[in-house]
């Protein structure tokens, strides 16, 4: 192809390139993490997220409970990053991603400074809450057991404070909803931050 | 030029023809190219077994692939794609660029040999190669394209990087592709999709050579650069070369050696040549020929010797 045969094409790519369905383009850009599909701990912010994470799957490689799973080119651009679905398995804070992550995309934190989300209560699915059983499940499986789910009445309550959004309380919950909700979920509410 | 003078500087007439390339004081043949093999499958073997390890034994020691490889507590990181994500992130970050020093290290001295002695898409285009259509295992095949091809797809793939603010060769990086499906056939029993593009890079493989390495892998353009002036490159003694073509025939990069295209930027140290030669006149050599007249011409001359070829073509 020589220099006069390309130039004479560029118009082309560009018509394509303005044509492509604006719909797909926000897909392709779109970020996997919503409701229980959350970064595995330390993660920078979403929107730096595609840009920093260089897709080596060592934080999937070293996960013990094969909770990280790697996203593939359905997520776009996010097609390689690790999430992790939190209903299936939950992250068990063994800290073990964020020590071999290569780029600082998982900064090197601890278990008490690991925000992934934050457990929200349903309160019209909660067992405890809408009174058709004693449940205290997510009570009972929360690592910081009285610190970040305590009992109020003998119905559970999420500590924005200390709740590090692992999820295991999501995957103990006994209620799954017709969307596929538990009565207790994580939000990604920290995702968007800084 | 120094390259153009050795050629003429060549005393005329006939010269003393060798018969097979076997046997004979001073044969090199076949001298790296198993060696070659050995290591692209080795290299292949840790990226193959470390999901293994890792999901049913729970041994950490070995992690990642060729994009970040964990070796116990060292680290390294793929060059472009660290530079990718400290374009887009503007952040430097320590662990990272250390991670990158041994292989930038390494293509500074060596040259490109993580291509052509390391990366598995090598592995499979040999693999391939052995069992290819006849005819097209010569002086690079039927598909073909420049070489200065492999500089645009370096720019290119950074300035998309850079405009999409969202990395591209991390995504589609083939080496790295490689990597993925394995893990991915192992920790979730599924291939991803993106595969398919190993399939597109691995493809022209069967009636060409190194058709994407070639010209178009961003990775093999950084390295490629960072590897111009690199110490370790094969070099020619006209005294010795017969102008057989041999050397030629050989190179998966379409170079050719006896013209002491070799020292050009494009070669990737892998030694086919040096295989291939009957009277030994290649050889590498650390920090070969004179290193102060060669650097300054590299690029300007073979620029023009990819133009003149490539007008030769049409």
């Amino acid at each position: 192809m020589n220099r006069r045969k390309f130039l004479r094409r560029v118009p082309a790519w560009a018509a394509i390139l303005l044509a492509w369905p604006v719909s797909l383009r926000a897909g392709i850009l779109a970020s996997p993490v919503a409701t229980n599909r959350l970064r595995p701990p330390g993660a920078v912010p979403e929107d730096l997220f595609a840009g920093r994470c260089i897709r080596c799957g060592r934080c999937v490689e070293v996960c013990p409970y094969h909770a990280i799973t790697l996203l593939d080119i359905r997520a776009g651009v996010f097609a390689g990053t690790p999430l992790i679905a939190v209903e299936q398995i939950p992250c068990t804070l063994c800290m073990k991603c964020v020590q071999v992550c290569p780029t600082g995309t998982l900064a090197r934190i601890g278990q008490e400074q690991t925000r992934m989300g934050l457990a929200v209560i349903n309160r019209f699915t909660c067992l405890a809450w809408s009174g058709k059983t004693l449940c205290r499940t997510c009570y009972d499986k929360c690592p910081f057991k009285n610190r970040a789910i305590v009992l109020d009445r003998l119905k559970p309550v999420i500590r924005e404070d200390t709740c590090t959004g692992c999820g295991l309380c999501t995957h103990a919950c006994p209620v799954t909803d017709d969307l596929g909700l538990k009565a207790v979920n994580i939000e990604p509410i920290y995702a968007h931050a800084e | 030029m120094p390259m153009q003078s050795e050629t003429a500087a060549r005393p005329a007439g006939p010269r003393p023809v060798q018969s097979g390339r076997a046997g004979g004081a001073g044969t090199t043949a076949g001298r790296y190219g198993p060696w070659r093999l050995l290591t692209l499958f080795l290299a292949f073997l840790v990226i193959l077994v470390n999901p293994f390890l890792n999901y049913f034994f729970g041994i950490n020691w070995l992690q990642g692939w060729y994009q970040s490889l964990g070796v116990g507590h060292l680290w390294f990181v793929s060059p472009l794609e660290g530079l990718e994500s400290l374009l887009v992130t503007r952040s430097l970050y320590l662990p990272s660029l250390i991670g990158m020093a041994i292989p930038l290290l390494l293509a500074f001295l060596l040259g490109r040999v993580f291509c052509s002695w390391i990366c598995p898409i090598s592995f499979f285009a040999e693999i391939i190669e052995r069992c290819r259509l006849p005819g097209s295992r010569r002086r690079g095949g039927r598909v073909r394209f420049g070489h200065h091809l492999i500089w645009f797809a370096l720019v290119a793939e950074l300035l998309l990087t850079m405009i999409l603010g969202a990395p591209v060769f991390v995504v589609l990086s083939p080496p790295g592709l490689v990597g993925r499906e394995i893990m991915m056939a192992v920790f979730s029993r599924r291939f991803a999709l993106e595969g398919l593009f190993l399939v597109a890079v691995l493809a022209p493989e069967l009636a060409g050579r190194r058709v994407f390495c070639r010209s178009f892998c961003p990775l093999g353009g950084l390295l490629a650069l960072v590897g111009a002036r690199r110490r370790m490159v094969v070099t020619l003694a006209p005294e010795r070369c017969i102008e057989c073509e041999r050397c030629s025939q050989a190179c998966p990069m379409a170079l050719r050696p006896a013209r002491g295209e070799t020292l050009s930027v494009y070669c990737w140290n892998c030694g086919a040549c040096v295989d291939a030669c009957g009277p030994a006149a290649l050889a590498f050599a650390w920090d070969g020929a004179d290193p102060g007249s060669r650097a300054g011409v590299r690029f300007a001359y073979h620029f023009a010797q990819g133009r003149n070829e490539h007008a030769q073509e049409k």
